[in-house]
Protein backbone atom coordinates (compact mmCIF):
# COMPACT_ATOMS: atom_id res chain seq x y z
CA UNK A 1 0.00 0.00 0.00
CA UNK A 2 3.11 2.32 0.90
CA UNK A 3 4.41 1.76 -2.12
CA UNK A 4 1.51 2.29 -4.41
CA UNK A 5 0.71 5.65 -2.32
CA UNK A 6 4.10 6.71 -3.31
CA UNK A 7 3.66 5.58 -6.88
CA UNK A 8 0.92 8.11 -7.17
CA UNK A 9 2.35 11.04 -5.25
CA UNK A 10 4.98 10.77 -8.07
CA UNK A 11 3.02 11.31 -10.79
CA UNK A 12 1.74 15.06 -10.80
CA UNK A 13 -1.73 16.50 -11.60
CA UNK A 14 -1.01 16.91 -15.13
CA UNK A 15 -2.12 18.95 -17.77
CA UNK A 16 -3.45 18.80 -21.74
CA UNK A 17 -0.22 18.06 -23.48
CA UNK A 18 -1.31 18.59 -27.65
CA UNK A 19 -0.06 20.56 -30.44
CA UNK A 20 -2.03 21.56 -33.15
CA UNK A 21 -0.20 22.11 -36.52
CA UNK A 22 -2.56 23.19 -39.41
CA UNK A 23 -1.16 22.51 -42.85
CA UNK A 24 -3.22 25.14 -45.81
CA UNK A 25 -2.57 24.31 -49.73
CA UNK A 26 -1.45 27.74 -50.90
CA UNK A 27 -2.79 26.90 -55.15
CA UNK A 28 -1.12 30.39 -56.45
CA UNK A 29 2.41 28.89 -55.66
CA UNK A 30 1.78 25.64 -54.92
CA UNK A 31 3.30 25.80 -51.65
CA UNK A 32 2.24 24.44 -48.27
CA UNK A 33 2.58 26.76 -45.31
CA UNK A 34 2.55 24.84 -41.83
CA UNK A 35 1.49 26.44 -38.56
CA UNK A 36 2.44 25.12 -34.97
CA UNK A 37 0.67 26.35 -32.31
CA UNK A 38 2.44 24.96 -29.43
CA UNK A 39 2.89 25.96 -25.45
CA UNK A 40 6.06 28.29 -24.79
CA UNK A 41 6.89 26.57 -21.68
CA UNK A 42 6.69 23.53 -23.33
CA UNK A 43 8.85 24.75 -26.61
CA UNK A 44 11.29 26.48 -24.49
CA UNK A 45 11.74 22.97 -22.71
CA UNK A 46 13.22 21.34 -25.32
CA UNK A 47 14.67 24.25 -27.72
CA UNK A 48 16.71 25.78 -24.58
CA UNK A 49 15.72 28.53 -22.73
CA UNK A 50 15.60 31.44 -25.48
CA UNK A 51 13.21 30.52 -28.20
CA UNK A 52 14.65 32.50 -31.17
CA UNK A 53 14.35 31.80 -35.23
CA UNK A 54 17.19 29.98 -35.65
CA UNK A 55 16.49 27.65 -32.36
CA UNK A 56 12.85 27.16 -33.41
CA UNK A 57 13.88 26.13 -36.97
CA UNK A 58 16.66 23.96 -35.90
CA UNK A 59 14.07 21.72 -33.47
CA UNK A 60 11.35 21.91 -36.40
CA UNK A 61 13.20 20.87 -39.06
CA UNK A 62 13.85 17.55 -37.28
CA UNK A 63 10.51 17.07 -35.79
CA UNK A 64 8.26 18.02 -38.34
CA UNK A 65 8.80 16.37 -42.14
CA UNK A 66 6.51 15.72 -45.24
CA UNK A 67 7.54 13.87 -47.62
CA UNK A 68 5.83 13.23 -50.91
CA UNK A 69 4.66 10.33 -52.97
CA UNK A 70 7.68 8.90 -53.89
CA UNK A 71 9.04 9.39 -50.44
CA UNK A 72 11.07 12.47 -51.49
CA UNK A 73 11.44 15.20 -48.45
CA UNK A 74 9.99 18.80 -48.99
CA UNK A 75 12.48 21.28 -48.42
CA UNK A 76 11.06 23.35 -45.47
CA UNK A 77 11.85 27.22 -45.15
CA UNK A 78 10.97 29.18 -42.15
CA UNK A 79 8.87 32.04 -42.08
CA UNK A 80 8.38 33.28 -38.73
CA UNK A 81 6.91 33.43 -35.51
CA UNK A 82 4.65 34.87 -33.12
CA UNK A 83 3.24 34.90 -29.68
CA UNK A 84 -0.20 35.12 -28.36
CA UNK A 85 -0.89 34.77 -24.44
CA UNK A 86 1.02 31.24 -23.55
CA UNK A 87 1.11 29.75 -27.33
CA UNK A 88 3.66 30.12 -30.07
CA UNK A 89 2.91 30.32 -33.37
CA UNK A 90 5.49 29.01 -35.50
CA UNK A 91 5.72 29.03 -39.66
CA UNK A 92 6.91 26.92 -41.94
CA UNK A 93 6.67 27.07 -45.72
CA UNK A 94 7.07 24.17 -48.58
CA UNK A 95 6.95 23.80 -52.29
CA UNK A 96 4.16 21.12 -52.55
CA UNK A 97 3.71 20.80 -56.74
CA UNK A 98 2.18 17.69 -56.56
CA UNK A 99 -0.78 19.12 -54.20
CA UNK A 100 -1.02 17.63 -50.08
CA UNK A 101 -3.51 14.30 -51.34
CA UNK A 102 -1.21 11.36 -50.42
CA UNK A 103 1.88 13.43 -48.39
CA UNK A 104 3.17 11.70 -45.62
CA UNK A 105 3.25 13.74 -42.60
CA UNK A 106 5.28 13.26 -39.07
CA UNK A 107 4.54 15.65 -36.33
CA UNK A 108 6.89 14.30 -33.35
CA UNK A 109 6.85 18.52 -31.66
CA UNK A 110 7.82 17.74 -27.59
CA UNK A 111 7.03 13.79 -27.97
CA UNK A 112 10.56 13.33 -26.20
CA UNK A 113 9.17 15.94 -23.03
CA UNK A 114 5.92 13.87 -22.46
CA UNK A 115 5.01 10.32 -22.86
CA UNK A 116 1.05 11.68 -23.40
CA UNK A 117 1.91 14.08 -25.72
CA UNK A 118 -0.38 14.16 -28.83
CA UNK A 119 0.24 16.10 -31.84
CA UNK A 120 -2.56 17.14 -33.67
CA UNK A 121 -2.61 17.80 -37.58
CA UNK A 122 -5.17 19.45 -39.32
CA UNK A 123 -4.58 19.92 -43.61
CA UNK A 124 -7.29 21.68 -45.78
CA UNK A 125 -6.42 21.38 -49.24
CA UNK A 126 -8.08 20.95 -52.43
CA UNK A 127 -11.76 21.95 -50.75
CA UNK A 128 -11.69 18.91 -48.21
CA UNK A 129 -10.36 18.56 -44.63
CA UNK A 130 -8.66 15.92 -43.22
CA UNK A 131 -6.66 15.47 -39.96
CA UNK A 132 -4.12 13.16 -38.01
CA UNK A 133 -2.77 12.58 -34.60
CA UNK A 134 0.42 11.40 -33.49
CA UNK A 135 2.02 10.16 -30.15
CA UNK A 136 5.28 8.61 -28.93
CA UNK A 137 6.03 5.58 -31.35
CA UNK A 138 3.94 6.56 -33.95
CA UNK A 139 4.72 6.74 -38.13
CA UNK A 140 4.36 9.04 -40.53
CA UNK A 141 0.92 8.75 -42.09
CA UNK A 142 0.03 9.73 -45.19
CA UNK A 143 -3.22 12.67 -45.72
CA UNK A 144 -6.20 10.84 -47.73
CA UNK B 1 -9.51 10.95 -39.82
CA UNK B 2 -12.60 14.12 -39.30
CA UNK B 3 -12.15 16.88 -37.36
CA UNK B 4 -14.86 15.33 -34.87
CA UNK B 5 -13.09 12.33 -34.20
CA UNK B 6 -9.98 13.55 -34.07
CA UNK B 7 -11.13 15.45 -30.59
CA UNK B 8 -12.92 12.61 -29.53
CA UNK B 9 -10.03 11.07 -29.57
CA UNK B 10 -7.95 13.20 -27.98
CA UNK B 11 -9.97 13.37 -25.17
CA UNK B 12 -10.35 9.79 -24.60
CA UNK B 13 -6.77 9.09 -24.58
CA UNK B 14 -6.55 12.11 -22.10
CA UNK B 15 -8.32 10.51 -19.54
CA UNK B 16 -7.76 7.43 -20.27
CA UNK B 17 -4.30 7.96 -19.89
CA UNK B 18 -2.06 7.03 -16.60
CA UNK B 19 -1.01 10.35 -16.34
CA UNK B 20 -4.47 11.76 -15.87
CA UNK B 21 -4.04 10.56 -12.43
CA UNK B 22 -6.35 13.66 -10.68
CA UNK B 23 -9.11 12.59 -12.73
CA UNK B 24 -9.12 9.04 -12.60
CA UNK B 25 -8.67 9.37 -8.46
CA UNK B 26 -11.15 11.70 -8.62
CA UNK B 27 -13.73 9.03 -10.10
CA UNK B 28 -12.21 6.61 -7.91
CA UNK B 29 -13.08 8.10 -5.37
CA UNK B 30 -16.58 8.84 -6.09
CA UNK B 31 -17.34 5.14 -7.15
CA UNK B 32 -15.15 3.85 -3.77
CA UNK B 33 -18.49 3.76 -1.22
CA UNK B 34 -20.63 1.70 -4.26
CA UNK B 35 -21.30 -2.17 -4.35
CA UNK B 36 -22.57 -3.23 -8.14
CA UNK B 37 -26.04 -3.53 -6.78
CA UNK B 38 -25.63 0.59 -6.49
CA UNK B 39 -25.34 1.33 -10.03
CA UNK B 40 -28.33 3.51 -10.07
CA UNK B 41 -26.44 5.58 -7.52
CA UNK B 42 -23.37 5.74 -8.67
CA UNK B 43 -24.81 6.40 -12.10
CA UNK B 44 -26.70 9.95 -10.69
CA UNK B 45 -23.55 10.90 -8.70
CA UNK B 46 -21.67 10.48 -12.09
CA UNK B 47 -24.27 11.88 -14.29
CA UNK B 48 -24.06 14.53 -12.54
CA UNK B 49 -19.75 15.10 -12.15
CA UNK B 50 -20.39 15.10 -15.94
CA UNK B 51 -23.41 17.55 -16.04
CA UNK B 52 -21.28 20.15 -14.11
CA UNK B 53 -17.83 19.17 -15.97
CA UNK B 54 -19.61 20.56 -19.30
CA UNK B 55 -21.46 23.16 -17.74
CA UNK B 56 -17.70 25.10 -16.56
CA UNK B 57 -15.39 23.65 -19.87
CA UNK B 58 -18.40 25.17 -21.96
CA UNK B 59 -18.07 28.50 -20.47
CA UNK B 60 -14.62 28.54 -19.89
CA UNK B 61 -13.05 27.76 -23.11
CA UNK B 62 -16.15 29.81 -24.62
CA UNK B 63 -14.81 32.58 -22.90
CA UNK B 64 -18.02 33.34 -20.80
CA UNK B 65 -15.97 32.60 -17.47
CA UNK B 66 -12.70 33.45 -16.84
CA UNK B 67 -11.05 31.19 -14.27
CA UNK B 68 -7.92 31.59 -12.33
CA UNK B 69 -5.79 28.44 -13.68
CA UNK B 70 -3.40 28.74 -10.48
CA UNK B 71 -6.70 28.44 -8.33
CA UNK B 72 -8.41 25.66 -10.49
CA UNK B 73 -5.17 23.45 -10.73
CA UNK B 74 -4.91 23.70 -6.50
CA UNK B 75 -9.14 23.32 -6.12
CA UNK B 76 -8.84 20.13 -8.05
CA UNK B 77 -7.22 18.01 -5.98
CA UNK B 78 -8.96 19.84 -3.04
CA UNK B 79 -12.73 18.13 -4.45
CA UNK B 80 -10.55 14.56 -4.28
CA UNK B 81 -9.51 15.16 -0.66
CA UNK B 82 -13.42 16.40 0.06
CA UNK B 83 -14.60 13.32 -1.41
CA UNK B 84 -12.63 11.01 0.63
CA UNK B 85 -13.23 13.05 3.30
CA UNK B 86 -16.93 12.47 2.84
CA UNK B 87 -16.11 8.56 2.45
CA UNK B 88 -14.65 8.06 5.24
CA UNK B 89 -16.28 10.51 7.84
CA UNK B 90 -20.39 9.04 6.98
CA UNK B 91 -20.35 5.50 7.87
CA UNK B 92 -24.13 5.23 7.71
CA UNK B 93 -25.75 6.37 4.72
CA UNK B 94 -29.40 6.05 5.25
CA UNK B 95 -29.34 8.35 8.22
CA UNK B 96 -27.31 10.73 7.24
CA UNK B 97 -27.68 14.05 5.89
CA UNK B 98 -31.20 13.78 2.93
CA UNK B 99 -30.56 9.56 3.12
CA UNK B 100 -27.10 10.67 1.95
CA UNK B 101 -28.90 11.64 -1.41
CA UNK B 102 -26.64 15.09 -0.90
CA UNK B 103 -24.14 13.23 -3.12
CA UNK B 104 -25.07 14.12 -6.95
CA UNK B 105 -24.95 17.71 -5.70
CA UNK B 106 -21.36 17.49 -4.17
CA UNK B 107 -20.46 15.68 -7.43
CA UNK B 108 -21.70 18.29 -9.67
CA UNK B 109 -20.13 21.10 -7.56
CA UNK B 110 -17.17 19.36 -8.08
CA UNK B 111 -17.18 18.57 -11.65
CA UNK B 112 -17.58 22.34 -12.19
CA UNK B 113 -14.06 22.76 -10.56
CA UNK B 114 -12.64 19.60 -12.74
CA UNK B 115 -14.75 21.04 -15.89
CA UNK B 116 -12.35 24.67 -15.84
CA UNK B 117 -9.02 22.53 -15.29
CA UNK B 118 -9.13 21.88 -19.23
CA UNK B 119 -10.44 25.08 -20.45
CA UNK B 120 -7.63 27.36 -20.14
CA UNK B 121 -5.74 24.67 -22.15
CA UNK B 122 -8.37 24.42 -25.02
CA UNK B 123 -9.18 27.70 -25.37
CA UNK B 124 -5.55 28.84 -25.76
CA UNK B 125 -4.76 26.75 -28.60
CA UNK B 126 -7.88 26.39 -30.69
CA UNK B 127 -8.62 29.39 -30.05
CA UNK B 128 -10.12 30.12 -34.20
CA UNK B 129 -12.39 27.11 -33.58
CA UNK B 130 -13.36 26.20 -30.19
CA UNK B 131 -17.20 24.83 -30.65
CA UNK B 132 -15.98 21.25 -32.66
CA UNK B 133 -12.65 20.77 -30.47
CA UNK B 134 -14.94 21.87 -27.10
CA UNK B 135 -17.45 19.12 -27.90
CA UNK B 136 -15.39 16.34 -29.46
CA UNK B 137 -13.00 16.70 -26.23
CA UNK B 138 -15.62 16.78 -23.73
CA UNK B 139 -17.80 13.85 -25.34
CA UNK B 140 -13.84 11.76 -25.47
CA UNK B 141 -13.86 12.66 -22.01
CA UNK B 142 -17.16 11.04 -21.20
CA UNK B 143 -16.52 7.90 -22.87
CA UNK B 144 -13.32 7.61 -20.99
CA UNK B 145 -15.38 8.05 -17.71
CA UNK B 146 -17.19 5.10 -18.63
CA UNK B 147 -14.33 2.79 -19.19
CA UNK B 148 -12.25 4.20 -16.35
CA UNK B 149 -15.67 3.68 -14.07
CA UNK B 150 -16.30 0.02 -16.02
CA UNK B 151 -12.45 -0.89 -14.81
CA UNK B 152 -12.58 0.91 -11.20
CA UNK B 153 -15.74 -0.95 -10.41
CA UNK B 154 -14.23 -4.60 -11.70
CA UNK B 155 -11.23 -3.84 -9.38
CA UNK B 156 -13.57 -2.43 -6.64
CA UNK B 157 -15.44 -5.96 -6.56
CA UNK B 158 -12.26 -8.17 -6.52
CA UNK B 159 -10.68 -5.91 -3.73
CA UNK B 160 -14.02 -6.94 -2.23
CA UNK B 161 -13.64 -10.32 -2.53
CA UNK B 162 -9.69 -10.78 -1.13
CA UNK B 163 -10.77 -8.65 1.70
CA UNK B 164 -13.78 -11.10 2.73
CA UNK B 165 -10.61 -13.35 3.00
CA UNK B 166 -8.90 -11.63 5.64
CA UNK B 167 -10.39 -11.58 9.47
CA UNK B 168 -10.34 -7.20 9.43
CA UNK B 169 -12.57 -7.49 6.26
CA UNK B 170 -15.14 -10.53 8.07
CA UNK B 171 -15.04 -8.05 11.28
CA UNK B 172 -15.54 -4.71 9.92
CA UNK B 173 -17.06 -5.69 6.25
CA UNK B 174 -15.17 -5.59 2.82
CA UNK B 175 -17.42 -2.62 1.84
CA UNK B 176 -16.18 -0.63 4.55
CA UNK B 177 -12.55 -1.78 4.70
CA UNK B 178 -12.57 -1.36 1.00
CA UNK B 179 -13.66 2.05 1.15
CA UNK B 180 -11.54 3.26 4.33
CA UNK B 181 -8.50 1.90 2.27
CA UNK B 182 -9.35 3.70 -1.15
CA UNK B 183 -10.25 6.66 0.50
CA UNK B 184 -7.16 7.15 2.72
CA UNK B 185 -4.64 6.09 -0.25
CA UNK B 186 -6.54 8.58 -2.32
CA UNK B 187 -6.98 11.14 -0.32
CA UNK B 188 -3.40 11.30 0.90
CA UNK B 189 -1.84 11.77 -2.87
CA UNK B 190 -4.89 14.22 -3.40
CA UNK B 191 -3.98 16.14 -0.18
CA UNK B 192 0.16 16.20 -1.11
CA UNK B 193 -1.33 17.69 -4.81
CA UNK B 194 -3.10 20.44 -3.08
CA UNK B 195 0.03 21.58 -0.91
CA UNK B 196 2.02 21.21 -3.90
CA UNK B 197 -0.12 23.55 -5.57
CA UNK B 198 -1.40 25.91 -3.02
CA UNK B 199 -0.90 29.59 -4.47
CA UNK B 200 -0.89 30.66 -1.24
Amino acid sequence: MGTLALTLIVLVVHPLHTTLTQLAYRDADRTVEVSVRVFADDFRAVVGHEVTDETAFTYLRLTVTLNDRAGRSLAITWCGQRRTGDVLWLCLRAPAPDGLSGLRVHVRVLLELYSDQINIVQATYSGRRASLLFSRGDPPRPLP
Amino acid sequence: MSDLATFVTLGFRHITNIAAMDHILFLLALAAIYRPRDWRDSLWVVSAFTVGHSVTLGLAVTGALVLPSQLIEFLIPVTIVATCGENLVVRDRPRALWGGRYRPAFAGVFGLVHGAGFANYLRSLFVDQVALPLFGFNLGIELGQVVVLGVAAGALVLLDHLLTLTAAGRTVGALRLRTVAVSAVVGLVAAHWAVERSPW
